[in-house]
């Protein structure tokens, strides 16, 4: 009996101590441009739930993301964008100088705004609004070492995920209507075959302060490939999505210049093993200045990157066979942070694709309703290539207004 | 009569005391806490009355060249969990970092542009600055004496260094037996009275004060925020280790 009121103490003690954090709420699309037979306006109801312990040198923690789309149940023709998501669970010990980790999480590297190339090690959710980045969690070990302005760490992803897509209907669906996507991996080795990650982190205390990370990866590449399987092939096409093996170097950097950011990020990737696939570069160098007046409260922060990939065997696929859309992209924004009690900020910009000439523009607008709602606006419109069959101009020309309305607690 | 006038001329210049001097004692006063932990809240009251509050934990080492802190935000719920990691410096722009849970990112920020709101309120991240006194030019002569509440106070002023600072000159209120400030009048760039701030509740913690309140009142839009420390402990034994980048993310 003892036992049993120690073991209620101990469990009430530590479900007391568990913090618990998330958000719903209902994400809103009308397309103003789209091809007629999708889906013209879209509505999505989402959840998102953590739950996170901490017990001196441990930590616990998992995340949960569900969402259900208004075409999944109300409409004949669905758009596959009903799900339950695990993102995180996982467990990590500190003692002195080190940490480990065991289970599944979500990292960043990166220090650009608009796409962060070497941001690799989370796969991409297909199913959700191409203009989010909606990572998934992966499957990891790793052991970090920090010492007073520096880290070294060793990640071991354990398993590489399907990339399942939304269907046809639905606005960001990938390809023409008369391909179909098998979503299970290929892959020449197994997708047990862990992908092995070294990073080291740092910080110069120069006259321009410089933070830097470089990672090294042994494994599957974040870049993928689509080919038609014969063997699925009936009326209609079946893509298949292709992963391969590389060693890549990567690099993210920030340098404060006075008032001004200066960020770059690159990376080369050999590949070990593919026939479609030649090694190939990726650079993406940005500033972003921030300008503040005495007669208003608010900032205002003036952003340019630019963006350049390139491979390095003509004979095998190039950024349009890739679908890469950062290729040789110049992007100009402005930010004008309110300074607010709702912190408040209005973004708008426009990427310039300078080689097949295409050009996305966008304006967001976001702020909060008491203490609780967050309020994101955006209009976007996308002017594709008409000579290039890029991934925008499979999309076709495309105007959209969109409103996410989230409850946090 | 000699000796009278020698004598007054003596007390005069033991009781007289520059705006440096000033200064640096009023600095002295509030130092040797090595390291501090608290919970802050922040209730900003808009010209009509209306009141919104911010809840932060905040953690401070004290240093030689500069103090480091680490505030981490506790509501709104939406930005729950974001940190502001600080490296004050005195002879150049602080080191800066937010965390952004949302993304698990961690972003470099430029510190140059001081005059910032900060979370909407009426304090800019200069306000909330450690004070060291070399961040500041003095005028030169005594300082002269003034009231404030009916009660004598020294009246000190500065004028900050650097050119990127929101203001021009400081005027300062301070108390005459601890050197504890007890009020600041900040003009803006166009050299007119931006804002006041009220120092109140000072407390003693383990032999050193501890200041308990600021009103930060803008006398230009009627706006008004109220920050307030609470279960402040001071020498826990915070080092280095506490305020490198890896608690940003953890």
């Amino acid at each position: 009996m003892k036992y049993v009121i120690t073991s209620v103490l101990l469990l009430v003690n530590v479900f007391a101590d568990i913090e618990i954090t998330g958000h719903v709420g209902l994400q809103g699309e009308r397309y103003l441009q789209l091809p007629h037979a999708k889906h013209q306006s879209n509505m999505t109801a989402f959840e998102s739930l953590e739950l996170f312990y901490e017990d001196d040198a441990w930590q616990f923690k998992t995340a949960w993301y569900a969402q259900q789309d208004y075409d999944d149940f109300s409409n004949k023709r669905d758009n596959d964008r009903t799900f339950v998501r695990l993102e995180e669970l996982y467990a990590s010990y500190e003692r002195g100088d080190s940490m480990l980790f065991v289970g599944r999480n979500i990292r960043f590297w990166g220090a650009l705004e608009v796409r962060n190339i070497v941001d690799v090690f989370n796969p991409v959710d297909l199913r959700s609004d191409i203009f989010d980045t909606d990572k998934m969690g992966a499957w990891n070990v790793a052991y970090t070492y920090y010492s007073d302005n520096s880290e070294w760490s060793v990640m071991v992803k354990l398993y590489e995920e399907n990339h399942q897509v939304a269907a046809y209907p639905y606005a960001y669906y990938l390809f023409p209507p008369f391909v179909a996507y098998d979503d299970v991996l290929q892959s020449e080795r197994s997708r047990y075959r862990p992908s092995i990650y070294v990073s080291y982190v740092t910080s110069f205390d120069w006259e321009y302060p410089l933070d830097s990370a470089v990672i090294f990866e042994n494994g599957y590449d974040s870049q993928r490939y689509f080919l038609p399987n014969s063997a699925l092939e009936g009326s209609r096409t079946v893509l298949q999505e292709h992963a391969y093996l590389v060693n890549k170097v990567m690099s993210y950097n920030t340098m404060v210049v006075d008032a001004t950011l200066l960020k770059l990020e690159l990376l080369y990737s050999n590949v070990i093993e593919d026939k479609h696939i030649s090694d190939y570069y990726h650079i993406g160098a940005g500033l972003e200045y921030t300008l503040t007046f005495d007669e208003i409260s608010g900032d205002v922060g003036l952003i340019g990157e630019y963006y350049r990939y390139g491979t390095f065997d003509n004979d095998k696929f190039s950024d349009l066979d890739l679908y890469e859309t950062f290729q040789n992209d110049l992007f100009l924004g402005v930010r004008y942070t309110f300074n607010d009690v709702d912190d408040s900020s209005l973004i708008g910009g426009v990427i310039r694709d300078l080689a097949y000439n295409e050009k996305v523009y966008y304006v967001e607008y976001e702020s909060r309703f008491g203490d609780a709602v967050r309020l994101n606006l955006d209009y976007r419109y996308i002017d594709p290539s008409s000579r290039y069959q890029t991934a925008y101009a499979l999309l076709g020309t495309h105007e959209r207004l969109g409103l996410k309305l989230s409850y946090y607690f | 009569m000699r000796f009278v006038l020698l004598l007054m001329l003596v007390l005069s210049s033991v009781y007289a005391i520059s705006y440096k001097e000033l200064a640096q004692k009023s600095d002295d006063a509030t130092a040797g806490f090595e390291d501090a932990q608290s919970r802050m809240s922040m209730t900003l009251i808009n010209a009509s009355g209306q009141k919104r509050e911010r809840l932060m934990a905040m953690k401070v080492l004290e240093g030689k060249t500069g103090d480091k802190s680490l505030m981490e935000f506790l509501s709104p719920a939406d930005v729950k969990g974001t940190k502001f990691l600080n490296y004050e410096h005195v002879n150049k722009d602080d080191d800066q970092w937010l965390y952004l849970p949302a993304l698990k990112r961690v972003k470099r920020i430029a510190s140059k542009n001081k005059s910032g709101a900060f979370m909407g309120s009426e304090f800019s991240y200069e306000d909330l600055s450690a004070f060291n006194v070399d961040k500041y030019r003095y005028p030169e002569g005594e300082v002269k004496k003034g009231t404030l509440d009916g009660k004598e106070v020294y009246l000190g002023e500065s004028i900050p260094v650097s050119k990127y600072s929101g203001y021009t000159k400081l005027r300062t209120w301070i108390d005459p037996e601890t050197f504890l400030i007890l009020k600041i009048a900040y003009y803006d760039r166009k050299k007119e009275l931006l804002k006041t701030a009220r120092f109140e509740d000072y407390k003693q913690i383990k032999g050193i004060w501890r200041m308990g309140k600021i009103t930060m009142s803008n006398v230009q839009n009627d706006k008004k925020t109220i920050l307030i420390w609470n279960d402040e402990r001071i020498k826990t034994g915070l080092s280095n280790k506490d305020f490198q980048k890896r608690v940003l993310k953890r």
